[in-house]
């Protein structure tokens, strides 16, 4: 037997039970519902921007790009919780860990298998909502894509699958941590609401008590919209965004977005793209942040389960 | 890697402490147990007494607080998996995926024991046989009994052809014809020169198939080895019972029975008398065996539940 082989024994149970599962289904189904949802949500800004002639082909795709940047900024995790909280502690609720353990099996074959299982099915679950949602959302909203677009809106996947995997490294340390997969999820979600939604507030609260108000500009209806703020204005929020942004360091729902909308970033005064290479080397500290959640919690996973002893 | 003596299980001075935040528990504490090869081996005991952290260790499931154990000469903390891979262990505690069918279960489980696809396809369908769960072998687990479920547990104990089969509490949920498939199963195995580790409290109900047995008692050894070895100090202790077999026309031999020196207690029952006596009568008996014509002379041995009573000095607890 190989090196690997029980771990791949391990990977192709978990792929086929979890694509016989209505849950991971759900998820992908529910991604492409958020994915239209957004796209008709957008749409009379698009047409706005279109009315007022602002902004090009780009800036409309821009558009796209964010909704979709949402949506799996919500689902990504969700698809990482859904897979990792259950990993190993449902194992044990079920009894099945013991029948499993009982064979001449590493435990780290087990967790192998488990990450092998959750990469293609987080990639698969990923691309699959993609490349349903995109077109269709293209088509809806009537927008004229390029094949540049379809790439970038495609290599989404790559972050996407890097968020998903951050937070199933983090269900799955809960899960091998837990004596009950309930507890293992309870945890997990109470992780991914903090940085989905509470830490942007407490990094805005924070900024807003280190800052103070923005200060105050006089209304100038001449000023026609979209041409710039003031200087003092601009720098306000730029001390404001640096503040959020250090703040949301350790986010890895805000290390995504970041990443994500690098692959969108335009030249400047331009429709242009910026090359990828020159864009992502900008954001290096976003793979870093995500990299480290995987790699810290995947191997705190290891060491807990290799020491953990089945008593029940 | 079998040690000069042939135990197939030897564990020394085995301790296992289970602590947490309300204080620590001494599962075993000091167990000293040697299995000998091709016997079909008691571990009994009251729930509580350590069978299944014993079992646990043996298998790698669990580490010992310290001690020794070694299995078919391998050592249980450093060499587990090689254990794992010639011992067949039916655990208390464990469960199916539900979803997948009894021979989708039988071959993911094959598969991490290491046999290659061919001899799954030929051994599945013969563990099932034996099980008596070949017409439900592309059924989902879901819908099974627990009996079916208990089968199904000894079928993928079977699936690697063992070495040794440990086997805990194994008639938990199993009807009296489950019971007694599983008997004539694991008396078959023995046969094969294989060797069984049968742990349970249920002693009158699979206690009786054992020929060897350790009793246990809050984590510690209270006696091993034979029947026969354990039931001498039992019969010195309680006397020695015997069972005659006799064609009618009895009177003389009763009253002549009665006579023996040493003898407590003589009756009969449809054509069998029963001796009790304080000493071993067995020569005198076989004496007026021949002279009467007894059919058949049967010195009888205490039940392991006798002797796991007369051991710790009580019951169960």
């Amino acid at each position: 037997m190989g090196v690997m082989e029980k771990a791949l024994i391990v990977a192709r149970k978990e792929i086929a039970e979890n694509l016989k599962s209505i849950r991971y289904w759900a998820i992908i189904g529910l991604f492409v519902l958020l994915y239209i949802a957004s796209t008709y949500a957008i749409g009379f800004a698009v047409r706005g921007f279109r009315g007022l002639a602002i902004g090009g082909r780009a800036r409309t795709v821009l558009q796209l790009s964010n909704q979709v940047v949402n949506a799996l900024t919500y689902i990504a995790p969700l698809l990482g919780i859904a897979l990792g909280f259950g990993a190993i502690a449902a194992e044990r609720e079920k009894g099945t860990i013991r029948l499993v353990l009982a064979r001449p099996i590493y435990r780290d074959d087990l967790i192998n298998g488990k990450l092998i299982a959750a990469v293609a099915l987080i990639v698969l679950a990923i691309a699959l909502s993609t490349a349903l949602a995109v077109p269709l959302a293209v088509a809806m909203q009537n927008v004229n894509v390029t094949s540049e677009d379809f790439t970038r809106l495609a290599l989404l996947v790559l972050p996407a699958t890097l968020l998903a995997l951050a937070f199933y490294a983090l269900s799955l340390f809960a899960s091998v941590y837990a004596g009950r997969s309930s507890h293992a999820l309870v945890v997990s979600l109470v992780l991914w609401i903090f940085f989905t939604f509470i830490l942007p507030i407490i990094a805005a609260f924070i900024a807003f008590q280190i800052l103070g108000p923005p200060p105050a500009i006089p209304f100038n209806a001449t000023r026609p919209f979209g041409q710039g703020l003031p200087r003092q204005l601009q720098e306000y929020f730029t001390r404001y965004n640096q503040v959020v942004s250090s703040i949301q360091l350790v986010s890895p729902t805000a290390r995504f977005s970041s990443l994500a909308s690098a692959l969108f970033a335009l030249r400047p005064q331009s429709d242009v793209y910026e090359e990828l290479a020159t864009a992502l080397a900008r954001r290096w500290i976003d793979v870093a942040v995500l990299a480290t959640y995987i790699a810290v919690f995947l191997i705190a996973s290891y060491i807990v389960f290799l020491r953990r002893q089945e008593t029940r | 890697m079998m040690g000069m003596a042939e135990y197939v299980i030897e564990t020394e001075n085995l301790v296992k402490v289970y602590r947490d935040r309300s204080g620590e528990v001494r599962a075993l504490d000091g167990v000293t147990v040697r299995v000998p090869k091709g016997v079909l081996f008691g571990l009994f005991g009251p729930n509580g007494s350590g069978k299944t952290s014993l079992i646990s260790i043996l298998v790698g499931l669990q580490l010992p607080t310290s001690g020794s154990a070694r299995v078919l000469g391998y050592d249980c903390v450093r060499e587990s998996i090689e254990i794992r891979r010639r011992v067949g262990l039916l655990p208390e505690n464990y469960g199916f995926y539900e979803y997948m069918t009894a021979r989708e279960n039988l071959e993911y489980l094959g598969k991490l024991d290491g046999l290659p696809a061919q001899e799954l396809k030929r051994r599945i369908p013969e563990v099932l046989e034996l099980v008596g769960l070949r017409e439900w072998a592309d059924a989902k687990v879901k819908g099974f009994s627990r009996g079916m479920t208990q089968r199904l547990a000894l079928a993928q104990a079977l699936l690697k052809d063992p070495e040794l089969l440990i086997l805990d509490e194994p008639t938990l949920g199993l009807d009296p014809q489950g019971t007694a498939m599983f008997k004539k199963l694991v008396e078959q195995f023995v046969k094969l020169g294989k060797t069984v580790l049968i742990s349970t409290h249920l002693l009158h109900e699979i206690g009786h198939v054992c020929t060897h047995a350790a009793l246990l008692r809050k984590g510690k050894v209270i006696a091993q080895g034979s029947l026969e070895e354990l039931a001498k100090a039992y019969r010195e202790a309680k006397g020695y019972s015997y069972e005659l077999a006799v064609a009618g026309g009895a009177e003389e031999l009763l009253r002549e029975l009665k006579g023996v020196n040493g003898v407590t207690y003589v009756g009969l029952e449809n054509d069998l008398i029963k001796v009790r006596a304080g000493r071993d009568i067995g020569g005198e008996l076989a004496e007026l065996a021949a002279k009467y014509r007894i059919r058949s002379l049967v010195p009888l041995a205490p039940s392991w539940d006798e002797l796991y009573q007369f051991y710790q000095g009580g019951g169960w607890e």
